[in-house]
């Protein structure tokens, strides 16, 4: 198994030459997965691009960690010399969600960071129009963050419609037939 | 012109065998999808109606509600799911997070109408046929319920028979909150349990890292937690929704847990006693159920005094349960609690002997009976009052008194329920090799399996479908007992298969003692003669309405020597039950 990851272990020990704070994982056959810092992120893919032969950008994708207090980028990169596919994660500070555009490199990044702007509320700098994507007016939390609320948005914005008024609360339907009454106590003591 | 030039049309041939990718004619449905998301269906017999597919819709699309022909009863809730179909996405979420897998969705999808009324169908009613058309159902590999239960740590079965050291470790802080993160928090476990605990709002509160919220949610119905979450027969966990495709949620280690965390629970709960509102409550009998009718009332404002045979309050907690399972101190605990806050229990007073029943009656406004079985019943062969013949229930009570009880090496317990157990696991501890004989089969052993299973690895052995014949004694004493071997056959009646002696099959073990468990009943002789005929009473259970009332207004009953399930929680679901009974009685003019 080990002797068919030669070229993908080759692209490793190069990027480790350029890059020595690279973390590079070979995930398996064709597949390549690098942890790096935010800063210097433009040069480090247009080293990619020029250099490694990951010439296309395949799509840019955003995970909340919440519980981190982080954002993480992970931007697709193909490479058709060597047939591998490299995943560059980037973690930003949920607060300050902030990074440079690829847009120079690759004109299709745009839409990309458009809709991650739209969806995640991150900051990217130097994209030449950071407007709405598919929401209009939108005044709420960028709702693909994992702390805005679906539930009540969807029970704020649309109407219920007439008809469903016989719905039960499973709970207080057990509780009202064996004479249970549940206590409420106060949150804070 | 090149031969290939010639020959490269004729390729097309092969094309002549393969199916086309357009619209047959005659008109042919093509296939959906594998696992493609159409309209739902719902087993009806299956689901419970828990209602996690209500609360799971990101959309708000389902609505639970009552049905024709679904009652609810033990386990189920009775409501059925509906889907709003103007506002179902066809996630799936619904599926994923169906607890008992009744909910699926199908491969159909066509439906046009411009009612919207019609765009409500209640899976599994509307569109039975869709039976027939499931596409995506659930799915072992990818679930997003978690089935696996947080491993109980026990001690090692060598080492348990060594001593009375408390069998089960009990959870950490993260194995609790592990567990209790597994909750759906459904509510189907209160239809099962005789008391009906708050039961997901404290498994709620202990997920939220809150332990003294969990314990005032525990504590509102139930004064004897820690009791019950070591020893509770645990109907709760036998109905949990995710005990149907999984292991239930271990409601009782989450409660045992819980009131672990506090050792004095009075700090947390600072429970507000009502003023002293001048009636005073007898009760006799200082078990599980005297105690919960003793503390609401306390709590009340009444002034309670209960009477105990025994120096230890906790009845068949106390003197039945052995140490392993629910050691000393954590009774004292209990008990401590509900003396501190104003209930007075009298020790060593047996009503009938130190103190008469109708004393009790003309000192108080009302009394409350809660008395529990006691009294073994007699195998009724021949031997039976031979030396080192016991009774499991005296042999028990003796042992947690602290007294000696001679068991030999060798001890041979008669009966099948979790008393029989206990006599064997303690006689095991006494150091005796011993053999369960039971009339039955080991699955139809009332016992706890937990407990049989425990009892095996501490090495007792079970012969099932035993009945003892004789007790073989020798200059006065056990020797040996005399058995036959039994088939199984129908209850005629439809109830439980019987038992039928083979003839022939006897076999003699030599054994030192005999213990007998074969049942218990209640010791109604400090009764006076006039109310024995004026309470009524059926089969050895006191008859009461639904607040625990007798036949005789002011008296009360609860506990064993009342409900059939005889275990403690329903005893204190009596005591609770009685509190209401009797605060109507005495307050509302």
């Amino acid at each position: 198994m080990d002797s068919k990851l030669i070229k993908e272990q080759e692209i490793k020990r190069n990027i480790n030459n350029a890059f020595r704070s690279a973390e590079v994982t070979v995930v398996r056959r064709r597949r390549i997965s690098v942890r790096f810092r935010a800063g210097i992120l433009p040069a480090f893919i247009s080293y990619l691009k020029e250099y490694m032969g990951f010439v296309h950008l395949v799509m840019i994708s955003c995970v909340d960690w919440l519980e981190d207090n982080q954002f993480e980028l992970v931007y697709h990169l193909w490479s058709y010399e060597e047939h591998i596919h490299a995943m560059i994660k980037i973690r930003l500070d949920r607060d300050n969600a902030q990074i440079k555009s690829l847009s120079s490199l690759w004109p299709h990044a745009e839409t990309y960071e458009r809709e991650i702007h739209e969806m995640f509320g991150v900051d990217f700098e130097g994209h030449p129009g950071l407007t709405d994507l598919i929401l209009e007016d939108w005044s709420d939390l960028p709702p693909m963050r994992r702390d805005f609320d679906t539930r009540a948005f969807v029970a704020e914005t649309f109407e219920w419609r007439k008809g469903r008024e016989d719905a039960q609360d499973v709970r207080q339907t057990i509780s009202a037939r064996y004479g249970e009454t549940i206590p409420e106590f106060k949150k804070d003591k | 012109m090149s031969i290939k030039g010639t020959l490269l049309p004729f390729s097309a041939l092969k094309f002549l065998g393969k199916k086309p990718h357009t619209v047959r004619y005659p008109y042919q449905k093509k296939k959906t999808a594998e696992r493609y998301r159409g309209f739902h269906y719902n087993d009806i017999e299956e689901c419970i109606g828990c209602g996690t597919c209500a609360t799971i819709c990101q959309n708000e699309a389902i609505d639970m509600i009552q049905i024709e022909g679904i009652e609810a009863k033990k386990g189920d809730s009775g409501l059925r799911p509906r889907v709003d179909n103007g506002r179902c996405c066809w996630c799936g979420l619904c599926v994923e997070m169906c607890p008992t897998g009744s909910l699926s969705l199908t491969d159909q999808y066509l439906h046009t109408s411009s009612d919207p009324e019609s765009y409500l169908l209640v899976p599994g009613v509307d569109h039975p046929e869709f039976a027939e058309h499931l596409s995506f159902v659930k799915d072992d590999e990818v679930r997003l319920l978690d089935l696996a239960r947080v491993p109980m740590k026990e001690l090692d079965p060598q080492e348990r028979v060594k001593s009375f050291a408390e069998v089960v470790v009990g959870y950490m802080q993260e194995e609790a909150r592990r567990e209790a993160t597994r909750c759906i928090d459904c509510g189907i476990c209160v239809t099962a349990c005789p008391d009906h605990m708050h039961i997901p709002e404290y498994i709620g509160a202990i997920a939220d890292a809150d332990d003294e919220l969990a314990l005032k949610y525990i504590y509102d119905n139930n004064p004897m937690p820690e009791m019950c979450g070591k020893v509770c027969t645990r109907q709760c966990e036998t109905v949990c929704a995710i005990g149907h495709l999984g292991e239930p949620i271990a409601i009782r280690w989450l409660k045992r847990y819980a009131t672990e965390q506090f050792p004095d629970p009075a700090a947390v709960l600072n429970p507000t006693i009502a003023p002293a509102n001048g009636k005073k409550v007898g009760i006799v009998g200082a078990g599980p159920a005297g105690l919960s009718a003793g503390y609401y009332l306390a709590l009340r404002g009444f002034d309670v005094t209960i009477y105990e045979a025994l120096p230890k309050a906790g009845g068949m907690t106390f003197a039945g349960i052995p140490k392993y399972r629910f050691p000393m101190d954590s009774l004292d605990k209990q008990i401590g609690y509900m003396e501190k806050i104003g209930v007075k229990i009298k020790y060593n007073t047996r009503v009938g002997k130190d103190i008469t029943f109708q004393e009790i009656r003309k000192n108080n406004d009302a009394t409350f009976i809660g008395i529990g079985f006691h009294v073994p019943y007699k195998l009724g062969i021949s031997g039976e009052d031979l030396q080192n013949s016991i009774q499991a229930i005296e042999f028990l009570r003796t042992i947690n008194l602290g007294g000696n009880v001679y068991v030999g090496k060798k001890a041979v317990v008669i009966g099948g329920g979790n008393v029989a157990i206990d006599a064997a696991r303690v006689a095991r501890r006494l150091g005796a090799e011993v053999t369960i004989l039971y009339r039955r089969r080991v699955q139809d052993m009332p016992a706890d399996w937990e407990e049989i299973e425990a009892a095996e690895d501490e090495g007792v052995e079970i012969i099932p479908q035993g009945i003892p014949l004789e007790i073989i004694g020798e200059d006065g004493k056990v020797k040996a007992v005399k058995y036959g071997m039994a088939e199984m056959v129908p209850d005629p009646r439809g109830g439980r298969p019987r038992p039928k002696l083979i003839e022939g099959n006897e076999h003699i073990m030599e054994t030192d003692t005999i213990i007998g468990a074969i049942g218990q009943e209640a010791d109604y002789s400090f009764l006076p003669e006039d109310l024995k005929e004026e309470l009524k009473i059926e089969r050895g259970r006191v008859v009461v309405n639904e607040f625990k009332q007798t036949s005789i207004p002011d008296v009360f009953a609860g506990g064993d020597n009342v409900n059939r399930t005889m275990d403690a929680i329903s005893a204190i679901a009596d005591g609770v039950k009685a509190v209401e009974g009797i605060t109507h009685y005495l307050m509302d003019e």
